[in-house]
């Protein structure tokens, strides 16, 4: 990471906020002498707890640089959430810029790390630890390495005059591709006050925002807030969705927000890594992911209606865990190819058993999404004494909706689906518990 | 009594009137299955329904009435 932010123009601006530009020359140095205290320190494996992304983007840098392995938690959790991820994954030292009160490890300030003067030592790998978002359950940690990350971002590398919105945390898979790209084409990341969608389109508004990466449910709220025809529209080159699957709706309508962009959608994974763009507007993937060249960077076969990935540039293995001996690995997505293309019905972890029929909650969701009046939906299982579990779908209404009007209209869209797989409660909520702009599934 | 008849029978009705089975007649006397036609994940449904409105449902007790009666039945023991 650290040779690509030193290959660039030290001019060019790196990183853009509302705490003004960062250069390539400027981030440089800051990594340098983070780099320099940390070896003074043999730090060889620490903890990230840090709020400022451009600090963030430092101190990865640094640790790179040097051979430490870093991992970086959300920024936002609290000192007892620290501990438990420390204690499981072996981390006694916390870099912070925030004030922690640790038990299980060490905090040293960020502040307190810079050292001016002396070399660096040119470290054999440049290790990483990458938390999964764990949507369902507590996060597993990904053993990585920062240059192969850097294959696909150096080989996707565009141009500089790129501007990319920084719309996921960094401690996420997603953020660090997202990162690496703008590294790699020595562009321009543009870090919005939060990662809200309403920060975000203003950040993407104020600096001119070209490239837009984002989920699905990110995506949903981002054209929720143009719809409302108050806000001007970014004059988005690239919009891309990933981390969740896309339906053809969502993608239909992004183009039609941003007509003049390049829409594609992305199947990548902490674990898999940059797997596949598909840019041909269809949802799924095409079929011809499955007849890879030997040399492709990532495989794909289907096993028993479930997606595998062998990966050259994705995790080398789970923290505490064994190598994997033939590499490939189930991605836990359940698929089923329907006229060329693989397309996505669910997590497997998340298959609902009613009386015996598994459903699939995407497929459900995707029906329940196009019934207007619908702002999110999430289906799941719940447990019933005569069919064993049932569909319950949680509804975001529009505000201005009539209830019992959208909840009519949500069972009579259903109709197409299975018995088994409509919905037999609809919750009206508020909100959705979401996790990194991801709905959460518990 | 009146609240639980209203709430078990409103249930009934929306679900045929759903089913466009809303010409069905829900009476006491009722049978579920042979006079309002309903199938096993109409019932999974009811009891969800039953259980969400009053709290509890007699499927979850082992019990499997036969009319609308026994359902209301179930409630007033």
């Amino acid at each position: 990471m650290i040779e690509l932010i030193r290959g660039a123009n030290p001019d060019a601006p790196a990183v853009l906020s509302d705490s003004g530009v960062v250069s390539y020359g400027e981030l440089t140095e800051r990594a340098e002498a983070l780099a320099r205290g940390i070896h003074s320190r043999s730090l060889s494996r620490v903890a990230c707890v840090i709020t400022d992304p451009v600090t963030l983007i430092a101190v990865l840098a640094a640790t790179s640089a040097v051979g430490c392995e870093a991992c970086s938690y959300p920024p936002q959790l609290h000192d007892a959430g620290i501990d438990e991820l420390a204690a499981a994954f072996g981390h006694t030292v916390v870099l912070t810029d925030r004030i922690l009160d640790l038990a299980n490890a060490k905090a040293i300030a960020i502040d307190d790390l810079p050292e001016e003067g002396g070399n660096l030592p040119r470290p054999e790998g440049a290790p990483l630890l990458v938390l999964t978002t764990g949507t369902t359950a507590r996060p597993k940690a990904a053993r990585h390495d920062w240059a192969r990350l850097a294959v696909p971002a150096r080989r996707r590398a565009k141009s500089s005059d790129e501007r990319w919105l920084l719309a996921f945390n960094l401690n996420q898979f997603a953020g660090l591709q997202v990162l690496l790209h703008v590294l790699a084409s020595q562009a321009t990341l543009v870090v919005p006050a939060s990662i809200q969608p309403r920060d975000a389109l203003n950040a993407m508004l104020e600096y001119r925002v070209t490239h837009l990466s984002a989920t699905p449910t990110f995506w949903r709220f981002l054209i929720a807030l143009l719809d409302d025809g108050v806000s001007p529209v970014p004059e988005l080159q690239q919009a891309t969705l990933g981390g969740e699957a896309a339906s053809a709706r969502l993608l239909n309508e992004v183009r039609r927000l941003f007509p003049q962009a390049n829409v594609s959608h992305v199947y990548a994974s902490t674990e898999v890594g940059s797997g596949v763009s598909v840019g041909d507007g269809q949802q799924g993937l095409p079929l011809s992911v499955l007849e890879r060249p030997a040399d492709a960077e990532v495989h794909f076969r289907i096993t028993d209606g479930q997606l595998e990935a062998r990966s050259s540039v994705g995790m080398l293995g789970y923290y505490g865990d064994v190598e994997n001996e033939d590499g490939w690995r189930a991605t836990g997505d359940l698929v089923e190819v329907r006229d060329d293309r693989i397309v996505f019905v669910g997590r497997a972890s998340e298959t609902i058993n009613v009386g015996g029929v598994k459903v699939h909650p995407l497929a459900i969701e995707d029906v329940v999404g196009t019934v207007y009046g619908v702002q999110l939906v999430r289906a799941y299982a719940r447990a019933n004494p005569i069919s064993g579990q049932i569909v319950v779908v949680d509804v975001v209404a529009s505000a201005d909706s009539d209830k019992e009007a959208v909840e009519d209209a949500i069972r009579s869209a259903c109709e197409i689906l299975a018995p088994a797989a409509q919905p037999r409660r609809v919750r009206f909520v508020s909100e959705l518990d979401l996790r990194e702009h991801k709905i959460a599934r518990t | 009594m009146a609240d639980t008849e209203t709430v078990v029978m409103g249930a009934l009705r929306s679900m045929l009137r759903r089913k466009k089975d809303g010409s069905k007649a829900v009476t006491v006397d009722a049978d579920l299955y042979g006079d309002l036609g309903l199938d096993s994940l109409d019932l999974a449904e009811f009891s969800a329904e039953l259980e969400d409105e009053l709290g509890s449902d007699p499927y979850s007790e082992g019990i499997v009435p036969r009319t609308v009666g026994e359902v209301i039945e179930f409630y007033g023991e």
